[in-house]
């Protein structure tokens, strides 16, 4: 059975997570919320923060996975229907941090009139990636932990003198209208949260998981609204203009230097758990075609999906703003019913266990 | 490893290694790029259009070279003609000086500034200068020592230089988000170019003077270096923006207050001349400073906006003689240098105060402070906070015991 | 009678016709070595001894069991005989099989008239070099002592410093026509019981013709043969082997090879050195980071380079972008080619300074160091710059020396990333490769532990390294069921606080 520990999901929130709202969303919040972008981020953090908590709680009284929740109390078509669902969805919401990415990588990684050339074996190493299943995603978040936690720590760091944090005054300036369209039209980046559902009955439930995964994800959590406010104190009026923002807050330290942007080599170290993470939702997606097609070879949705995904990016290579606009401004509900309302009404289903489920056995 | 992934590994290494070998989607490598280490932006003769000059790093050994595009419609246009001209794409992650003739200033220098912060390829950490001539002369400018003249310039404006108050340092981020913030003003160094004494031409490099083949028609070279004399530059004057525009120039004790005041800078030297026994003696003293703040408060109706700043000052030198006794102490000052200190430090302060009343241009960013501190009230007075406000100044200079 | 029909007839018993053994194994052994020497008992009753020349003790035999039997009435029983004899080592054949493998190991058969079975006298003597210090593991502090070809004095070595009941050895037979002996040595209790049952049935299931070297049986262990990475480690030396053991690895000793193979794997204990234990673990622990850090420079340094000529010239600091492009102003390769041609180019070097006869050495380093640097330099072929890349790239790979080949390949695939798809094509390379490295076991041990899985325990002895006190149980990873190394308890109270007071 495809495994993942506890440990290796606590990392997934406190390293990995992190770095996906680095790129763009500050920008967004920036232009939305202003100087109180770090309301709209902490409003956000806090109902995904009540999300995972409700899934912790289900995982504390089940040792199921969702799909057999789904199965016991749906039965097993209607099961294969929520993974179908599930499935497009989450295929559905790795296209715009796709695209973000790609933004990302073509404007730092590279000087002179980059192409999506550049970009593209990010497929290949994606549909390695969900060849390996939740193992994958769990090794993956071991690896993260530590280049995540040298890599950002240093470019907060790098940033923190130029930092003036009088530029988030005043304290609800921006009005709690643009507050609230910061946190709705955010909700694209905090789709996080329906991660654990997939993993319930996939780990060992241990003493305190719940307070470890919450922990995990408060510390996530935090360094987002650190390099938030460290990002605004930055740039204060000019935040909105800073997309890549992850790229742009040390460069003031070090152009300067004799070494030049050595500042460069730890935004490439945090671009591998962006890597990573990016391929999470494509790697849960195959994980849902897996459940409904039982017999599947992985290899196969994982092409497909990636086929999609690269086709996507292909036309929409100069869209990213319509397809922002349209996921952020448009489509919010479809996250909201997907990461938030579907979690809380997983509490509702029937989590007897039927003497064909045995319990979780050990990883590793 | 199965057939199916020994193909797609045998793909995958057949596309990298086309693409390796070929080498030619688009790219742009090292050896077709010039290094552009600064750009120079004038008002041109042609009404509406604006003159390029780009400073471009030579290999090792050899002086910069210079080139120039006239009578562009944007800076963009005027990049894209470098290419165009020279064969050579110039590329600007390494431009770190961005220079504004003095005539260009006239207009809201946004308007040609905003292709630095639009474009993603040059980096808004660059210095930005008002030139006292024209910005494509001072890029000609012959270095003293042989380097770079953006290098030289950069030097100048570099963040040593700020912490000693003797330079106003901004960059294009700072000078920015003044400019899109309510205060919508900025200030920036003024570069103007000393001449120093004639050098031996021998001890020229050659190739400085030769003609830039890449330039085209419109080149010209490193400057200076035929003429055998060397240029230093010097940035202690300030000028102020207000909505982009020039207004009003602060002189170098001025820069030295505002700096004091205001930015990073922590420890100055400064003269300030007392009457002793009828006779005017000057003392140059070392300024430390402990804590300097700028608090605005609205009284009655009124802002009233506060520098309160505390200072530790040191005698480095006087222009009189002194017995030993005196010099054995000369790090204690007496009590009538630092009265007169701070007379004069309020005197230059109430003089910038007064440039900012009439020039419109909020160097102390008293309306970002008033929007900060009370926002309610930001709309009632922020159009008259300039001239309205009454300035109090809590200065006090204090020796070392 | 022709070999394929002998081969038949070999499972046969043997005869009580002394003339109808001789000729059974000879009709096997036709090979010129094998030589038959006929001598006769005091009552005149017919023997012979079959034996291999060169790996048999002639004297031995002539001492131990021609001149005695000569000397004495014939034996009438095996038993007798071997009693008569009184070999140290000794043991009796009933098949022509069993004589002809001994035989060909070096133990001569004795055939006696009328006894219908053979004994087998063990005077085997190989020529074995002496043991000394392996060429690749050389120890400024430490021991010195080496594996050589010979198995048994192999497991001589081990046992000599493993001296408990629970130390194991089990011998299986690889290869057809070689019949090479494959010790598998561990400690009962320590090593994992599963992947002990897994090696022995792996290299059971071995059907090759011959095994001239352990790395035959390492790739018929490995579950990933076409895999870059190792999936097997290797040590020349007997106390980096028991260490391994105790640690809760198993030791496979190959005849013929001086390097024995240890399972399971980790890519972290290549970074570990002997000399690492025998130091301070400040010095062990800076040794390692250097390791780490050299492998990184050997493995990024030709690519970062290259991708930031074509792609980000961001990343060359100002001055060094200005050496770069005046170095390379004139030269005819693109950027990637002329790194892909020097590391060739040092390919090459490293190929032919292994293999080249040692007098011709020093011609070859100034055809290396001259010609090829500073000429080619001067040719306008390659900068001066892109030289000190590919020489500080080939240099720091070597500090780690079991990982040197795969670098190489690495290295090189890192270029090509590099070269082809830019700066981010080296961090996608790194994703990809360490997708494979997580997700790839070594007999139920992950190959990147303790980094992934994290295993905080045996973090303590991975890119540092604490003291020894630290370091008191067995690493975790293996999960062995005698998880104690080092008993605390018994270290003396209060030694640090002891050591204040003397100061």
């Amino acid at each position: 059975m495809d495994k993942i520990k506890l440990r290796q999901i606590c990392f997934l929130f406190a390293a990995m997570m992190p770095l996906t709202k680095l790129i763009v969303y500050p920008a967004m919040l920036a232009y939305h919320a202003k100087n109180d972008l770090l309301f709209s981020a902490s409003a956000n953090f806090l109902l995904e923060g009540t999300v995972i908590a409700a899934v912790m709680f289900l995982a504390s009284r089940t040792r199921l996975t969702f799909y057999d929740l789904l199965q016991n109390t749906f039965g097993t078509i209607a099961a294969k229907i929520v993974y179908g669902a599930f499935a497009l969805f989450f295929l559905f919401s790795a296209l715009l941090p796709l695209l973000e990415q790609k933004g990302f990588v073509l404007q730092v990684f590279y000087e002179n009139v980059p192409s999506f050339l550049s970009f593209a074996p990010f497929f290949a190493v994606c549909v390695f990636a969900c060849v390996k299943g939740f193992k994958g995603i769990g090794r993956a978040a071991d690896i993260a932990l530590p280049v995540t936690a040298v890599s950002l720590a240093v470019i907060l760091l790098l940033a923190f003198p130029e930092a003036e944090f009088s530029e988030l005054l005043p304290v609800g300036g921006a009005g709690v209208k643009n507050i609230f369209t910061g946190s709705l039209y955010g909700l694209n980046w905090f789709t996080d949260c329906l991660y654990p559902l997939f993993f319930l009955g996939h780990f060992e439930y241990e003493k305190h998981a719940a307070k470890k995964v919450l922990l995990s994800y408060a510390a996530g959590a935090a360094a987002v609204l650190l390099f938030l406010a460290v990002f605004y104190g930055i740039f204060g009026d000019i935040a909105l203009r800073q997309i890549n923002a992850l790229a742009q807050i040390s460069k003031y330290t070090t152009s300067f230097t004799s070494l030049g942007r050595i500042d460069l080599l730890f935004i490439f170290a945090a671009a591998l758990p962006l890597v990573f993470y990016l391929c999470v939702p494509v790697q849960m997606c195959v994980h849902c075609v897996k459940k409904v097609f039982e017999k599947c070879n992985p290899i196969i949705p994982a092409a497909i999906a990636n086929a999609m995904l690269l086709t996507a990016g292909v036309f929409l290579k100069y869209s990213f703003f319509e397809v922002q606009i349209l996921f952020t401004q448009k489509l919010w509900w479809v996250f909201a019913f997907f990461a938030y309302a579907a979690p809380f009404l997983c509490l509702f289903l029937r989590r007897k266990e039927s003497g064909r489920f045995e319990g979780v056995k050990r990883d590793e | 490893m199965n057939k199916f992934w020994t193909r797609i590994f045998l793909i995958a290494a057949a596309i990298l290694l086309l693409l390796f070998f070929s080498n030619d989607f688009g790219l742009i490598n090292i050896q077709q790029t010039t290094v552009v280490t600064a750009i120079g932006i004038d008002r041109s003769e042609e009404e509406g259009k604006i003159d390029v000059s780009a400073q471009i790093a030579m290999p090792e050994g050899k002086k910069a070279s210079s080139v120039l595009v006239q009578g562009a419609e944007t800076v963009g246009e005027a990049i894209a003609e470098f290419n165009a001209k020279t064969g050579w794409y110039p590329t600007l992650v390494h431009c770190k000086l961005v220079l504004i003739g003095a005539e260009a200033t006239g207009e809201d220098v946004f308007s040609s500034l905003d292709y630095f912060l639009r474009s993603e390829f040059v980096e808004d950490s660059c210095l930005v200068a008002v030139c006292e001539k024209t910005a494509a002369e001072t890029l000609q400018a012959d270095s003293p020592i042989g380097e770079l003249t953006s290098t030289a310039i950069a030097k100048v404006l570099s963040s040593q230089a700020q912490k000693t108050g003797q330079v106003s340092v901004c960059n294009l981020r700072d000078f920015a988000k003044g400019y899109f913030s309510v205060s919508e003003s900025g200030f920036l160094p003024l570069v103007s170019i000393k001449k120093e004494a004639e050098e031996a031409s021998s001890g020229k490099d050659s190739s400085q003077s030769g003609s830039d083949s890449q330039s085209g028609g419109s080149s010209s070279q490193s400057g200076g270096g035929g003429q055998g004399s060397s240029d230093v530059f010097d940035a202690s004057q300030t000028v102020l923006f207000y909505r982009g525009k020039r207004t009003e120039t602060l002189d170098a004790d001025e820069t030295l207050a505002f700096n004091l005041a205001d930015t990073d800078t922590d420890l100055a030297y400064g003269d300030v001349s007392v009457y002793e026994n009828g006779n005017k003696v000057t003392y140059n003293l070392k300024i430390k400073i402990g804590k300097k703040a700028q608090k605005l408060k609205i009284e009655d109706g009124v802002p009233v906006f506060t520098f309160q700043i505390r200072a530790k000052a040191q005698i480095t030198d006087a222009d009189r003689s002194a017995d030993i006794v005196e010099i054995a102490k000369t790090a204690i000052v007496p009590e009538r240098v630092l009265r007169a200190a701070e007379e004069k430090f309020k005197a230059e302060l109430d003089g910038i105060m007064e440039k900012t009343r009439s020039s419109g241009c909020d160097l102390f960013r008293m309306k970002q402070k008033l929007y900060r501190s009370r926002p309610k009230d930001f709309e009632t007075y922020k159009d008259g906070l300039l001239t309205n406000a009454r300035v109090l100044y809590d200065i006090r200079f204090d020796t070392l015991r | 009678m022709d070999k394929e029909q002998a081969k038949n007839e070999s499972g046969k018993k043997l005869s009580k016709s002394l003339k109808k053994n001789i000729k059974a194994i000879k009709d096997i052994l036709t090979a010129q070595d094998i030589l038959v020497y006929e001598f006769q008992t005091q009552d005149g009753v017919g023997c012979a001894a079959i034996y291999a020349d060169g790996i048999t003790d002639k004297e031995l035999l002539g001492q131990l069991a021609a001149k005695p039997l000569s000397l004495s009435p014939a034996p009438k029983t095996a038993e007798e005989a071997e009693r008569l004899l009184l070999f140290p080592e000794s043991k009796q054949a009933e098949d022509v099989d069993t004589a002809v493998a001994e035989i060909l190991a070096g133990n001569p058969a004795l055939l006696i008239d009328t006894i219908e079975k053979a004994l087998i006298l063990g005077t085997k003597k190989v020529a074995l070099r002496a043991i000394s210090e392996p060429q690749t593991a050389i120890t400024v502090k430490g021991p010195r002592e080496g594996f050589i070809e010979d198995v048994k004095t192999n497991m001589s070595l081990i046992r000599k410093r493993l001296k408990t009941p629970s130390l194991q050895f089990e011998t299986e037979e690889a290869g057809r026509k070689s019949k090479t002996a494959v010790c598998i040595a561990y400690l009962e209790g320590i090593a994992d019981a599963e992947a002990v049952e897994e090696v022995k049935r792996r290299i059971r299931a071995v059907d090759i013709d011959g095994v001239p070297d352990s790395s035959y049986i390492a790739k018929f262990l490995a579950k990933k043969p076409y895999s870059l990475f190792k999936q097997v480690g290797t040590t020349e030396k007997p106390d980096i082997l028991c260490a391994k053991m105790l640690e809760g690895r198993i030791g496979i000793l190959c005849d013929g090879s001086p390097i024995a193979l240890t399972l399971p794997y980790m890519l972290s204990e290549d970074f570990q050195s002997s000399q690492d234990y025998f130091v301070s673990p400040y010095r062990a622990t800076v040794s390692r980071i250097l390791r780490w850090l050299a492998v990184l420079i050997a493995l990024f340094l030709p690519a970062f380079y290259v991708a930031a000529q074509l792609f980000k010239l961001q990343i060359l600091p100002f001055g060094l972008l200005l050496t770069v492009s005046g170095g390379i102003k004139d030269l005819a390769l693109s950027p990637s080619l002329e790194m892909l041609f020097l590391l060739i180019i040092l390919e090459i070097l490293v190929e032919a300074s292994v293999r080249m006869p040692k007098y011709v050495a020093l011609a070859l380093s100034v055809i290396g160091a001259l010609v090829l640097g500073d000429t080619a330099v001067k040719a306008g072929l390659v900068s001066s710059s892109a030289i000190i890349i590919v020489a500080l790239s080939g240099i720091s790979a070597y500090t780690v020396p079991d990982l040197t080949g795969t670098l190489s390949v690495m290295r090189i695939a890192y270029l090509i990333a590099a070269g082809s798809i830019g700066t981010y094509g080296i961090v996608l390379l790194t994703a990809l490769i360490l997708y494979y490295l997580i997700t790839s076991d070594s007999y139920g041990t992950p190959l990147l532990a303790p980094f992934s899985p994290l295993i905080k325990k045996d973090l303590r002895d991975s890119v540092f390294k604490t003291d020894i006190y630290a370091l008191n149980t067995r690493p975790a990873v293996f999960r062995p069921k005698n998880k104690t190394r080092l008993k605390v308890k018994n270290r003396p109270e209060n030694e640090g606080a002891e050591e204040t007071k003397q100061g």
